[in-house]
């Protein structure tokens, strides 16, 4: 029944999908030339860019839905996939690192190095996570923050060698056209023998999925199953990301449904029907997003919008009924900090806060000097005292807006980051993570494009509407249960990817040419800020840090757990609400400030925590010094690096922020 | 141990404080400029503009085509974005060496402008808001449109006068207005004389994108479009563009909505060639009416498609040599 309805489907869907076309080439052409009445010029469109462009939504979808489902098997968690095991993002990065170093692989081809750097990342994130099984919230954190770490650099790497990587830019999006069928004649093969491959070892699959002791009482070597099924995935994922770019979300999404569909289907968990028919699914969903994008927006339109972004925007959803329904456990999933110390000495926190503070002034020294115009100390006296000559004082009305605007937005986002780990008590969340960056970038954008000639303040509404409604979103759907941590971070990480997908879709659709916007807000940058931008951050600054000096008890309590605060007569719900609301504020008016910064948020509570301990009243302060520090140091190092051009300071943030960020997941990965 | 510690940090950071003191510059006022009377110029915000001393003399410019009207009229930037991308896409106007790099063109960088000593900037109107305000609180900036498609070669003739005005070089304008509308006139009868006129022209450029083409056609809001047409020559795409650059997108089953036209594109070295090196083998490409019949024309490269009337001319003398082929 459900293999015959799933036929149908594909058929059916691909008949339609060959007659969707910029050509005027519709069902009628069709048809004479399957019946032999066709003319030559017919046969060439069909040959030349409706079947592949079809062959590509097949081989693609096959190979997603069958890698996602191997994967999930072998982790035995239903959120792996290509997307969260970050193959992607280290494939596209493999291919622009290779072009811009200028390495010649002659006899791996972009395929090969494709598969190398996915087969490295799916690797890193595998090992990061632990392959424990339930650690389904490590493993998406693990996933999304490589693959954004990745991205960060491949961005990085196409600005710094902008001749070297020509070209490449435009390959971070998924697209299913095709020039010919060579494409398809050479990766087609490839995802073939390895789905083959995997059907060989399914029966071996089953035994490891229900446990590895079990296998191995009955005699199946369980680490080298793992390992060559890991392997065929990737390699599948990587021919897929190869051949049309990461079309996100389908390789979690077909395994998922069709493991929820095994609850009533017989014989569809093992694994000899649970592959190929995820790879139908794949197929299914794949062809149907790009029907459903022509019908909408004509063939015309659809040509400006990547297919990935709308299987990105469908898998979103998708994912957030899905975590809806995962099982989590009523205890905390991980301590509120990765090197719990209970507590420190006063003198100790004093000593921390007092050299911050010192480096803090350093780093905001350095900052001033630094960049593209080099000043000295004396510069900057003069300018203070008002006798500076036009150059220094020039390059001080504009730099020193900058470095305020870096330090107040990442003192913002460090706060932020601490409350919402707080909430959600889990120390891998942050503001970016959990949806918030997102909603406010993708709600400034949305301001940019239908105000024209926006004001600043209209632009920082609208980011702040967006962070809010993203944010309630996030909570109403992780409502149920009482805002279990482990739902939130899976239900934020499906809004932000959604939001980012509709902040492509917006820019891409209305301002294509305007690289300059695409990079502030999917990037973060202090360009051209004056003091008039910093009013709302330092407002909300000012307004949250009172709240947050009374409330610092209520923040100790709810980061420990449900019950305790409850005891001692605190009302969790509204306390939560109130913290959030704090959080949201913060971030809004950050991302507003200076774009989308990514990791500040983690970094800066996670590492105020192992230096003083769990209370808020001391961890808040150095956050938000840490957030200050590290954001201006990214800012200087971006102005200075290769100026007169300059890298935005969020990549620069991300580049900082992932050793830090493996360091940490390294640590807790014993718990 | 500690104190070891402590001490090699407080002299480093006591070395570098020392490192850092002095200054770069010296105190005091600029010296009064001299100059003649102050000019005022309307840019396209329709914001007056002034320049106290009198046509500006050091100019920068963050946009190619302000870049490009400059150095036609004479006036040799000392500032401008990118210079590598320029000398790669725009030939009509060459750099003399002597310009400043002031980064991309997206962020051209403060600093530098600032230590220019700069009499006036060209912006375009896609600068980020902010920046526009940061330069504008030391020079006079004078923001261009980047195009406008219902009138292409107006809106070029606008940004030319505007910044004519601004450098007191408003002979040298009607100068190249006349040269303009002079290669135009012989432009039009050597279409005429080759039999051309009324022909449709596709022009299009085209880049490959994980081996997919992408191809940009010119449509009639576009400039190079604008002045095929003065030529007499017709635009053969269907599809409307955006309202600034007159720009669409299509694929390459698109063009088999093409009927038998001239197929022009631009395509610099450095990109490689997509239309040649990718679509040889392709049925459809070679299947399509103007392949058969040989009317692909590659144009030479470095022709800037969004430039000012010298890079337009060298169109003008592109498209009458395509014909003459």
């Amino acid at each position: 029944m459900l293999v015959s309805g799933l036929a149908v489907l594909v058929v059916l869907g691909a008949a339609v999908h060959l007659t969707q076309g910029t050509a005027g080439l519709g069902a009628g052409d069709l048809l004479r030339m399957v019946t032999g009445r066709g003319t030559g010029a017919t046969a060439a469109v069909v040959f030349e860019s409706r079947l592949p462009r079809l062959l590509a939504a097949v081989v693609v979808g096959v190979a997603l839905g069958a890698a996602g489902a191997v994967l999930q098997s072998v982790s035995r968690n239903v959120m792996a996939s290509p997307d969260t095991l970050a193959v992607d993002a280290g494939a596209h990065l493999a291919i622009v690192a290779v072009a811009a170093f200028g390495v010649s692989l002659p006899l791996l081809g972009s395929a090969g190095i494709a598969f190398a750097g996915g087969l490295a990342a799916a690797a890193v994130v595998l090992a990061l996570s632990g392959r424990g099984g339930t650690g389904v919230v490590r493993l998406v954190l693990a996933g999304t923050a490589i693959a954004l770490a990745m991205i960060s650099v491949t961005r990085m790497l196409l600005l710094l060698f902008a001749q070297e990587t020509q070209g490449l830019y435009a390959w971070g999006s998924g697209q299913l056209g095709q020039n010919g069928l060579d494409g398809i004649r050479t990766l087609g093969p490839v995802v073939a023998v390895a789905l083959v491959l995997v059907l060989v070892l399914s029966r071996r699959l089953d035994l490891v999925y229900l446990g590895d002791d079990h296998a191995r009482s009955l005699g199946v070597r369980v680490g080298r199953v793992r390992l060559v099924s890991v392997v065929l995935a990737v390699l599948m994922a990587a021919a897929a990301v190869t051949l049309a770019g990461p079309v996100g979300f389908v390789g979690l999404a077909a395994p998922a449904l069709v493991r929820l569909t095994a609850a009533v289907v017989p014989g569809l968990h093992r694994h000899a029907a649970l592959v190929p028919v995820s790879a139908a699914v794949g197929v299914v969903l794949l062809l149907g997003a790009d029907i459903a994008l022509r019908a909408l927006i004509g063939a015309q339109g659809a040509l400006e919008v990547p297919t990935g972004v709308v299987t990105t925007l469908l898998g979103a959803v998708f994912l957030m009924l899905l975590a809806r329904g995962v099982r989590v456990s009523a205890s905390v999933a991980e301590p509120p900090a990765a090197g719990p110390r209970g507590g420190v000495t006063s003198r100790r926190f004093r000593v921390v806060l007092g050299v911050l503070l010192a480096t803090t002034v350093g780093v905001v020294v350095g900052a001033v000097l630094l960049g593209d115009t080099t000043l000295l100390l004396g510069d900057v006296l003069n300018w203070v005292s008002g006798r500076a000559g036009p150059i220094v004082t020039s390059v001080m009305d504009n730099r020193l807006p900058r470095v305020v605007a870096a330090v107040l937005a990442g003192a913002a986002l460090g706060i932020a980051g601490a409350l919402i780990q707080a909430v959600a008590r889990n120390p891998l969340a942050e503001p970016g993570i959990v949806g918030v960056v997102g909603g406010a970038g993708l709600g400034a954008v949305t301001g940019i494009t239908l105000v024209p000639g926006i004001s600043f303040w209209t632009q920082t509404g609208f980011a702040g509407i967006g962070a809010v409604v993203a944010t309630a979103v996030v909570f109403a759907l992780a409502a149920r249960g009482g805002f279990a941590g482990e739902r939130l971070v899976l239900i934020g990480f499906a809004v932000q990817a959604a939001a980012q997908a509709l902040t492509t879709l917006l820019i891409t659709l209305t301002d294509p040419w305007n690289e300059t916007k695409a990079l502030t807000w999917l990037g973060g940058s202090t360009y051209g800020r004056s003091f008039a931008h910093l009013v709302p951050m330092a407002l909300v600054v000012l307004l949250v840090v009172p709240v947050l000096v009374r409330a610092r008890g209520e923040l100790d309590l709810l980061s420990l757990d449900d019950e305790s605060p409850r005891v001692l007569g605190v009302a969790v719900g509204r306390s939560r609400l109130a913290v959030l609301v704090c959080a949201v504020l913060l971030t809004a008016a950050a991302v507003a400030g200076v774009g989308v910064i990514a990791f500040v948020g983690l970094i800066a509570p996670h590492a105020a925590r192992t230096l003083v301990g769990r209370r808020h009243a001391r961890v808040l302060p150095v956050a938000a010094l840490l957030g200050a520090l590290l954001v201006a140091l990214a800012d200087t190092v971006g102005r200075t690096v290769i100026a007169p051009s300059q890298l935005p300071a969020g990549l620069m943030t991300a580049c900082v922020g992932v050793p830090y960020f493996v360091w940490l997941l390294h640590r807790t990965r014993a718990r | 141990m500690r104190l070891t510690r402590a001490l090699i940090g407080l002299s480093a950071a006591a070395a570098l404080f020392a490192a850092g003191c002095g200054t770069t510059e010296d105190t005091g006022n600029q010296a009064a400029a001299g100059g003649g009377d102050p000019i005022t110029v309307v840019d396209s915000r329709g914001k007056a503009v002034t320049l106290p001393d009198g046509p500006a003399k050091r100019v920068a410019a963050t946009e190619w085509n302000g870049v490009e009207n400059l150095v036609s009229l004479g006036v040799m930037p000392v500032g401008v974005s990118d210079i590598e991308g320029y000398g790669t896409w725009v030939s009509a106007a060459p750099l003399d060496g002597t310009p400043k790099d002031l980064g991309t063109r997206g962020e051209p960088s403060i600093d530098t402008l600032g230590a220019l000593d700069l009499d006036l900037v060209v912006v375009t109107d896609s600068l980020t808001e902010g920046a526009l305000e940061q330069i504008e609180a030391r020079v006079p900036v004078i923001v261009l449109a980047g195009g406008d498609a219902k009138d292409p070669i107006g809106a070029m003739f606008t940004n030319l006068d505007i910044i004519a005005k601004a450098t007191g070089t408003e002979d040298r304008a009607a100068q190249l207005r006349t040269e303009f509308d002079q290669k135009l006139t012989e432009g039009k009868s050597a279409v005429d004389a080759a039999g051309a006129t009324g022909e449709k022209v596709a022009f299009s450029d085209a880049y490959v994108s994980s081996g997919t083409i992408s191809i940009r056609p010119f449509t009639t809001g576009s400039l190079v479009s604008a002045v095929f047409e003065r030529l007499g020559l017709q635009n053969a795409w269907t599809m409307e563009g955006d309202p600034v650059y007159g720009l669409a997108q299509a694929d390459v089953e698109g063009l088999t909505q093409l009927p038998d036209v001239r197929f022009w594109y631009e395509s610099n070295g450095s990109e490689g060639d997509p239309y040649a090196d990718e679509l040889a083998a392709n049925a459809i490409w070679t299947n399509l009416p103007f392949v058969r019949s040989g009317k692909v024309h590659r144009f030479p490269d470095k022709l800037w498609m969004f430039g000012g009337p010298k890079s337009m001319m060298q169109y003008v003398d592109a498209a009458v040599a395509a014909l003459q082929k």
